[in-house]
This record gives structure tokens, C-alpha cells and sequence, in this order.
């Protein structure tokens, strides 16, 4: 009896689905076309390219090599020699020191985990002070979010001169006492932190935005309960305000995150990797695989382990949120 | 939503309103090529050749110099079917050539007999595989700019075509003048290139900087690390972050020597011309030599055209590259301040005769170097190897390392490459 | 005592610590403003010298003479009007599509059960991942052997169907409660219905984000117009402002000019639709 009805309503459910399915399709039609087209078939075209080797001109004169390409870009054969040779942790420091993979995954995650932080902690910090009744808040939100209007060719030959060696910033700075006198640009510790900046001051704005959105939907009723408990205003912030904004710095983080992965235009124009190797970063590498050295297959290569990199940190980040969440 | 619609209404209108127009008459040769519209010698070249061939016309695609190799790349491999492409660089050209883009010219340049006595050789490096992959129209050599008005307000002489490297470097040190802060005088300035710092080592002709060992640079970077020191020119640090160009550097009026590519002398022509740059009276010398090697010898590079080979015209695009890399073309290009990869007496009087050229004798004499060893050779791995040159040169020229970790540096990555 | 600390604050009289802490507060404003638009000032400073100028030591805050005329010849040095159209032309179509198209699908994966959600999600997701730059020479090909190179069109229809616009729209409709689709559903509103009538009208702020996002994303695009846009009359802004950067010189003056400029028509769009856009970003970011 059970198992004819759980049958019945299966059949049911199954057809009810399919008349949702067809009707979704329609929905999502008129965007999925132009995006498979425009961009999934050829962002798994350059995944299928990652095992080729490709010189341009017809797509089938793409050559399969396997996994040529990624034993090319880890340095496979040198790197396991080292690590045969000299034990595994020699190896691994060969790989983060020496190999331009190694290098720029190291850059690209030490930008990351530096920026993505110092980016959410700056716009929470503007968030919450533009949203006490601050005279010329509005104002104040807009000029913060400029930065992410303006285009970045300006912007970054700006900031570049702002950070060369007499520049206003190594002024002020020096006079609270320090005693950096170089271009920032040009050196290989401040290179890496002069992006940061530039990347922090642009997008802080954009997030501050965020925040202060979700801040006004933070019930009233919580603060007033803490007050009553003797909370005083950090414990507010700590115990009320931070939780409650937890799923706003879930979505920010992990967007975040991915732009940080893939910083190019920046580094681009006020670096372009140095000095040395410095500040080379993945999406630098790849540009200059594929359009100087014209190793297309090598570059698709390289994206593939950004692409594995972003979704294992979008997976373990759903995961925790869903643990969040049902906690 | 109405707001939305009607923004919609004016995007389709507008849409609409940029319709192709495109009517073609006669023979239309079409070239790709960087900074066209105010590159001099490109509208030359088209006056003069569609004034000698009624009924063809030149049309150039302007891409931005930048980014050159990118959109070619991207254009190439989407079966372009422009006529001509420049040439900027070799690495470049060798990839479109085993990508399969390039149409071999030996067989035109054999059934017209073309004369390439007058590129005295240099058309070998765009030879691969006994195919002409092909011709140079410009070859720049790296010549020595100085301001007459800095070096006779110190009252030193000025920089002579047989220079050492030693004189060099105390000349830039007796021109320079550090006493008002405001506005320095420079000895001498280096563009952030490599080309520009220490490419003057493969001038000897044995030295070339695809072999593996660089140790023959360390001399070049010592000299400009002192001058730095001295204050006798700006640093790489400043000029790298400042993004300042060679170009406005010079024209300032405050820098006594310049080593730089011939092109120079075009830009600084007009633009002494039109008033934009402070600099009045300027002269050229050979570049400084090392003990050894003879005075005059220096590196260059060339500029070429290359055919299409997806061109549906190529009789016309080959009767065109010909003139363009001949004798006539060369004195077209000559006359617009270039110097054309085709010599002869002719030309190098159309180069000298030019107004706003200086008109001493050792300028002149200049512009006849005894060698030109060729920047970097063209190889499967010359781009690669750039690169690794490239980021120890910046990391060199920040004094983020010694000269002797950066050349360690180069030589093991270069070697490892090489071995692969 | 609760009575009197539950009082409007704005009617008690204000504790001299009260007085510091605004004041700090606003001088710490005031310096991080300074911080954020010095760029800004340096930019329009750059716009109004001479080309040798803008690189010279000691660094001049403001010209020495206001070079007013470089705003004019960056109109007549290089068809500046017709990059602009250009661009106006491409940032309006895209806009218009992407918000509508995006809208649409949204509303499937948010409120609509269907074989393959997960998966087509997580498809769109995993193309946010991969740098454009690896996968811009295949989708050259592509759109190339399509007809699609050279023609405003191509630039339309490669931005207005990114995964950007489909992922923001989804989180904001998550927001919107499930029980008013159900109630319009039960009264006889097909989906269609309910997505033009109950879900277009709640998302208006949505839309206005999506709408500020693309529009300067599309208008200040580099490279795709770079490498899609050849002859003069279908360039963009963008790619005009790098003519001024030669080979054997550089107008600095003139970038910084035409960036200015370049710079107005985005901060009107900012500034007419900012109100809705904090309200929309806070409810699609609420329920990420």
C-alpha cells in the first residue's frame, strides 16, 4: 500500500516537475542562450585547451598533449628531482621561489588574504559610522564610493605618482617618523602593499554600500535588549550587529574573494609583476603566456588552477555557511 | 519600467543610426598598423604611393602601439584578411609565421629580381626556414641624443662619435649640475627598458643576449648605478613609477645625453617645431664603445610589413611592400626624420637634409654606424627569455638585489629554458 | 531611570565627550574623504597642464597656467564624440539587456523548481572563476566566424548575458518572501504573471543596482573593446584614451582631460539612481 502511493506520488511530483522545468526553461531562455554561447562554450573550449597545444587560427587545429601543459607550468620534472634530492619541504620552497607558478600563486593568495579582510573590516568600520546621523552622510557615501566609478588607466597612473619616492604619501608618512624613502612601486615589499592600497581604497566604497544597506535591516529590538543587559556600544557591535550581518559578509567575502583571485588591471599598469617577480600574479601570467609568448594551451593551463582554486574556496565557504545556517 | 523602455527605444535608435557605409573603388590595400594617425612617415608613405599608383589607396587599421601584439594575435587567429601587417617586433613575427598567418615573399621577390643589396643583410633576420617571412622598411639603431645649449653652459665639449664608455660616463658626470634642487640638470638619461641600459653589449658582435650568460652586462649596470649615485641621472625607481616618457624627458631641456633608438630624431623634430618641447639645439653622436670593439658599432632593430595570408589581393600587397622597402619608399621614409632599413647615398641625403636636422658634421657622420648588431636575435625563445630579462632588469634596477644575484638569476633561468 | 535614558537622544544636552567624539569622527571623515579624492584632484590638476608638466619635480598641486584648452583638443585630436556614442550605444543596449534578461532568469533559479538547477547554477557561478584573459582567443574565433568582430553588436551581445547580473538578481528575489508567489499563484497568476506584476514592481531597487554596475563596468570595459572594436569609427572611450599613449610620446595631459570627461556621464548615472541603489544591494546582500 505504502510503496504504491510513495510510487503515485513520485509519478505526480515527476509530472508537476516537468511542467515547472518546462516553464523555468522558458525563463531562463533568453539569457542561457546568449550566455552558453558568449561564454560557456568558450570558457570550456579554453578548458579543453588547457590539454592542447594551439597556435591560433582554426579551432581543430588545436594538437592533444595530455597533460604536457601542467606538467610544463608545476615544473614537474624539476621540482620532484629537487624534492627527491633535497626532501619534500626543499622542493616545496623551490616551487614557491623559484617556479613562476609558484610564485605567483604565492602573490596572488598573499594579496588576497591580506585584502579581502582589510577591505570588509574598512567598509564595516564606514558602514557603521555613516549610519549614526552623521550631517552630510549622503555626501560622504558617495565620495567614498568614487573610486569605483572612475576608470583604471587614471586612477592607477594617480596613485602611482602618489606613492613615488617624494611623493605626498612617503611625506606624510615620514613625517610620523618614517624611514621608507622609495618609490613604493619600486620596491618589493611596498609593490605588493601599494596594490593593496590601491585595491582597498576602490573597493571599500563599493562595500561600505553593502553594509550599510544590511545595517538598516538589524532589528532595533536587539540593540534595545543589550542595552538593557549593560551591554556597552563594542559589545553591541560584537554580540548583535556582527552576527547579524554575517550572511552580508558571506556574499561580500566570496565576491570578493574571486576579484582578488583575479586582479590583472592593476598590478598591469602599476607594476606589470615587479620589481623582479613581486608582485606577478596568476592573471598576469596567463596574459603574458598566451599574448607574449603565444603558449595559448600553457595559459588556459594556468587558469584551470585559478578555476580549481576559486571553487574549492566557494565550496568550503557554502559548506560553512550551511553549517551556519542550520546551526 | 516606462524609464527602462525608453531608455531601450533611444539605444535601438541609435543602433540603427551607425550603419556601415563601406563603397570601394579601385584597389584598396589594407594595412594594420600602430599609431597611425600621427605616426609621420605612415601618411608619407600613403600620399606618396597613391600620388605614384592612381587608383589604389592605402587604408591603414590603427591599433593602439600597447597593445599591438595582443590584438594582432586575436585578429590573426580570426582569419583577418587585411593585406599588410607591421612588424614590431621578431618574437612576434616568428609566432604568426609557424602559426601559419604569413605569406612567404621569396617567390615575388623572384620573379621581380628584387634588389636587396641595399638592406646590407638585414633582411636575414626575418629569414626562417629559407622562407622571406618578411621585409624591414625602417631599421632604428641606438644613437646618442645630447643638448648642445647644457653642454656649452658647462663649457664641456661635446660627445664625439668615438667615444669609450669611460669618457661617456665623465662627460654625464661635467654636464650635470645638482646646485638648484628645483631644477637639476642631468648628465644622462635611461629609458626603464633593457634595450636602453645594457642592450650596448651585443655591439661587439659576439655577445648576443639569447646565449645564456649575461655576465657581459654586469659592466653596463655598474656604470649606471654610479651615475645614479651621482645624481648624474634620474633614477630607474622614480622614472618606472612616475611612468615618465623618454620623450618629454628629454624635450624638458634639463638632460644632456640620451641614448635612444633614430626614431627619436622624427618626434623631436616636430615637436621642437611646434613649440611643445623646451630643447633648441641638439646634436647626435655614435654611441660609446667599449675597448675593443670599433667606433660605431651599435644594435638596432627593425621594423617591417609582413603579407597576409588570407589577402585576397596579394599582387597588390607585394607591388606595395617592394616600393615600400625599396629605394623610393626608403626616401619617402627618409624624409619624414626615420631612418629606412634600405641605404644608399641617396637616402642617407634625403635623412640629412631634412629641416631641423642638426647641421654639424658629426651628427651627420652619425648616421652611418660601421655595425648594427641586431637587438635580440629571433628565436623560438626570444620572448621567453625577454621576459626573464625583463623582471631581473627591473629587479636590478630597483636595487631590490645586487647586480651579481640579478645576472646569477638570469643566467640560471636562461639556461634552465634553454636546456628544456 | 529607564524612562529617562529611553528619551530621544537629540533632546538631551550634549556631554562635552560627546562634543570630542563628534569632532574626531568628523575629522577622521574629513582626512579619509581627503584620502579617497586626492587622486581625483591630482586627475583634474593633470588635466590642465602641459604635457612636460605633469611629471616635473617638486609636484605643483595647481598649474601654473590653466591649460583650459586641452579639454577642447581632446575633442578635435581624436573623434572623442564618436567614442563617446560609441559607448553610449554599447553601456544603454547592454544595460537595457542584461537587466531584463537577468531579471527573467533569476526568477527560475530563485523561485522555480527545475531538473538541472543546481548544476546550471553552479555553471553560471564557475564562469565567474575563469579570467576572461584565458578564454578570450577561442570566444574570438567564435564570435569572429559568427560575423560578430568589428560591429557594436559584438561588444552587445559578448557583456549582456554575464553571470554577474543572473547571481545578484537571484539573491534579491531569495529575499521575497515564497508565500506571495504561492497566494498570486492560488489566484490564478501564471508565472509570467507573477513575475511582471509581484516580482518586477519589489525589485525595483535590484534593478537599479544591476543597472549602475553594468553601466559603469560596460563603460569603463578595456579590453574587450580593444580587442573587438578595430576601425576608428566603432571605437570606445576606453580605447581612444590609450591613443594618447604612443609609441614615441605620451599626452598625459590629454588622458588625464579626456578620463575627466569620460567621468561625467557615469556620475550622473551614480547620482540619479543611488537612492534605490543602497536599498538594493542591501536586500540582495542580505540573503546571500
Amino acid at each position: 500500500m505504502t510503496q504504491v502511493s510513495a510510487d503515485r506520488r513520485k509519478f505526480r511530483m515527476g509530472r508537476l516537475e516537468r511542467k515547472n522545468t518546462l516553464i523555468a526553461y522558458t525563463f531562463l531562455a533568453p539569457n542561457f542562450i546568449g550566455f552558453a554561447v558568449f561564454t560557456l562554450i568558450p570558457v570550456v573550449l579554453s578548458i579543453v585547451m588547457s590539454f592542447t597545444e594551439w597556435k591560433g587560427g582554426d579551432l581543430t587545429s588545436m594538437q592533444w598533449v595530455g597533460l604536457n601543459n601542467y606538467a610544463e607550468i608545476f615544473k614537474t620534472a624539476k621540482v620532484g628531482t629537487e624534492m627527491a634530492n633535497k626532501g619534500f619541504f626543499a622542493g616545496l620552497s623551490y616551487f614557491f621561489n623559484k617556479v613562476d607558478l609558484g610564485i605567483s600563486l604565492k602573490n596572488t593568495i598573499f594579496y588576497t588574504v591580506v585584502t579581502v579582510p582589510l577591505t570588509l573590516v574598512c567598509s564595516i568600520a564606514l558602514a557603521m559610522v555613516l549610519n549614526h546621523a552623521v550631517k552630510g552622510a549622503v555626501a560622504f557615501r558617495a565620495v567614498f564610493f568614487f573610486p569605483y566609478v572612475a576608470s583604471m588607466v587614471a586612477i592607477c597612473v594617480c596613485w602611482n605618482f602618489m606613492l613615488m619616492k617624494n611623493g605626498p604619501v612617503n611625506q606624510i608618512l615620514m613625517a610620523f617618523g618614517s624611514k621608507f624613502n622609495k618609490s613604493w612601486t619600486a620596491d618589493s615589499t611596498m609593490a605588493m602593499w601599494a596594490i593593496i592600497l590601491v585595491s582597498v581604497w576602490r573597493s571599500m566604497g563599493y562595500y561600505m554600500v553593502i553594509y550599510l544597506a544590511a545595517l538598516q535591516g538589524v532589528p532595533r529590538e536587539l540593540y534595545e535588549a543589550a542595552t538593557v543587559d549593560g551591554a556597552n556600544k563594542w559589545q553591541q557591535f560584537t554580540h548583535v550587529t556582527l552576527p547579524q550581518l554575517r550572511p552580508t559578509t558571506f556574499f561580500a567575502s566570496i565576491m570578493l574573494i574571486i576579484g582578488c583571485f583575479k586582479i590583472y588591471d592593476t598590478v598591469a599598469i602599476m607594476t606589470n609583476g615587479g620589481p623582479g617577480r613581486a608582485t606577478k600574479m596568476l592573471v598576469l601570467y596567463i596574459y603574458n603566456e598566451a599574448f607574449v609568448n603565444f603558449n595559448y594551451g600553457l595559459a588556459s593551463a594556468i587558469a584551470m588552477v585559478l578555476l580549481v582554486l576559486v571553487l574549492l574556496v566557494t565550496i568550503v565557504q557554502f559548506s560553512m555557511e550551511d553549517k551556519y545556517a542550520n546551526s | 519600467m516606462k524609464k527602462l523602455i525608453a531608455l531601450a527605444l533611444t539605444a535601438c535608435m541609435l543602433l540603427s543610426m551607425c550603419a556601415f557605409a563601406a563603397a570601394e573603388e579601385g584597389t584598396v590595400i589594407t594595412i594594420v598598423a600602430w599609431d597611425a594617425n600621427t605616426t609621420g612617415y605612415l601618411t608619407a608613405q600613403k600620399e606618396a604611393y597613391e600620388a605614384s599608383h592612381p587608383g589604389v589607396t592605402i587604408e591603414y587599421i590603427d591599433v593602439s602601439s600597447q597593445d599591438y601584439d595582443t590584438k594582432v594575435a586575436a585578429m590573426l587567429a580570426g582569419k583577418d584578411t587585411s593585406d599588410i601587417y607591421m612588424v614590431k617586433d621578431i618574437p612576434a613575427l616568428l609566432n604568426w609565421y609557424e602559426a601559419g598567418y604569413t605569406e612567404d615573399l621569396t617567390p615575388y621577390m623572384q620573379a621581380a629580381n628584387y634588389d636587396v643589396a641595399g638592406f646590407v643583410g638585414m633582411e636575414t633576420n626575418y629569414a626562417q626556414d629559407g622562407q622571406q617571412i618578411a621585409l624591414p622598411f625602417r631599421s632604428d639603431f641606438e644613437i646618442l641624443f645630447y643638448n648642445k645649449d647644457l653642454f656649452d653652459a658647462k663649457g664641456v665639449e661635446y660627445p664625439t662619435n668615438d667615444m669609450s664608455w669611460e669618457q661617456y660616463k665623465e662627460k654625464a658626470l661635467a654636464v650635470m649640475d645638482d646646485s638648484d634642487p628645483s631644477n637639476p640638470i642631468y648628465g644622462t638619461h635611461y629609458h626603464t627598458w633593457l634595450s636602453t641600459a645594457v642592450n650596448y653589449t651585443v655591439a661587439d658582435g659576439v655577445n648576443t643576449l639569447v646565449d645564456g650568460e649575461y655576465s657581459d652586462l654586469a659592466y653596463f649596470y655598474q656604470m649606471i648605478q654610479d651615475l645614479e649615485d651621482a645624481g648624474a641621472c634620474m633614477s630607474y625607481s622614480e622614472i618606472s613609477a612616475a611612468g615618465l616618457h623618454y620623450s618629454g624627458a628629454f624635450g624638458n631641456g634639463n638632460i644632456a645625453m640620451m641614448p635612444m633608438g633614430y626614431w627619436y630624431v622624427a618626434t623631436l623634430i616636430t615637436n621642437i617645431a611646434n613649440g611643445t618641447y623646451n630643447v633648441k639645439n641638439w646634436g647626435l653622436a655614435a654611441m660609446p664603445t667599449k675597448e675593443g670593439v670599433a667606433a660605431g658599432s651599435t644594435f638596432g632593430n627593425l621594423t617591417g610589413v609582413c603579407m597576409n595570408k588570407l589577402s585576397d589581393d596579394k599582387d597588390a600587397a607585394w607591388d606595395y611592400i617592394a616600393w615600400l622597402c625599396g629605394e623610393e619608399g626608403a626616401k619617402v621614409t627618409a624624409g619624414a626624420g626615420n631612418r629606412p632599413a634600405w641605404v644608399s647615398e641617396g637616402v642617407a641625403e634625403v635623412m640629412s637634409s631634412i629641416e631641423g636636422f642638426p647641421t654639424d658634421e658629426g651628427s651627420k657622420a652619425a648616421l652611418l654606424p660601421t655595425f648594427v648588431a641586431i637587438e635580440i636575435p629571433g628565436t623560438a625563445l626570444s620572448s621567453r627569455i625577454s621576459s626573464i630579462l625583463g623582471e631581473e632588469h627591473s629587479a636590478i634596477m630597483t636595487r631590490e638585489i645586487s647586480i651579481e644575484e640579478g645576472i646569477e638569476n638570469m643566467n640560471e633561468r636562461v639556461q634552465e629554458l634553454l636546456a628544456e | 531611570m529607564t524612562a529617562i535614558s529611553a528619551k530621544p537622544r537629540q533632546h538631551a544636552p550634549m556631554k562635552p565627550g560627546r562634543v570630542i567624539g563628534r569632532t574626531i569622527l568628523y575629522l577622521v571623515l574629513i582626512l579619509l574623504t581627503v584620502f579617497t579624492l586626492i587622486p581625483f584632484f591630482w586627475m583634474l590638476s593633470a588635466s590642465l597642464k602641459l604635457d612636460r608638466e605633469v611629471f616635473s619635480f617638486p609636484m605643483r598641486w595647481i598649474p601654473e597656467t590653466f591649460h583650459w584648452e586641452n579639454y577642447s583638443l581632446i575633442w578635435t585630436k581624436v573623434p572623442m564624440l564618436t567614442y563617446f556614442k560609441n559607448t553610449a550605444i554599447i553601456a544603454i543596449a547592454v544595460t537595457f539587456i542584461q537587466t531584463l534578461t537577468s531579471s527573467f532568469a533569476a526568477y527560475a533559479f530563485a523561485k522555480l523548481n527545475f531538473r538541472g538547477r543546481n548544476f546550471l547554477f553552479l555553471a553560471y557561478i564557475g564562469t565567474i572563476a575563469v579570467p576572461w584573459q584565458a578564454y578570450m582567443l577561442p570566444q574570438f574565433v567564435l564570435m569572429r566566424s559568427m560575423g560578430l568582430y568589428d560591429r557594436l553588436l559584438a561588444m552587445i551581445v559578448l557583456q549582456s548575458f554575464s553571470a554577474f547580473g543572473v547571481f545578484l538578481m537571484r539573491q534579491f528575489y531569495q529575499g521575497i518572501p515564497t508565500d506571495l508567489c504561492e497566494a498570486a499563484r492560488i489566484d490564478g497568476l501564471s508565472e509570467y504573471g507573477i513575475w511582471l506584476r509581484i516580482m518586477l514592481p519589489l525589485s525595483k531597487a535590484a534593478i537599479a543596482t544591476l543597472v549602475i554596475f553594468t553601466f559603469i563596468g560596460t563603460w569603463n570595459d578595456y579590453m574587450g573593446p580593444m580587442i573587438y572594436l578595430t576601425r576608428d569609427v566603432n571605437k570606445t572611450i576606453q580605447v581612444g584614451l590609450r591613443r594618447f599613449i604612443q609609441e614615441n610620446s605620451s599626452d598625459y595631459h590629454l588622458i588625464m582631460a579626456a578620463s575627466v570627461t569620460s567621468l561625467v556621464p557615469v556620475t550622473i548615472v551614480f547620482l540619479a539612481l543611488q537612492r534605490y541603489f543602497i536599498e538594493g544591494i542591501a536586500t540582495s546582500g542580505l540573503k546571500g
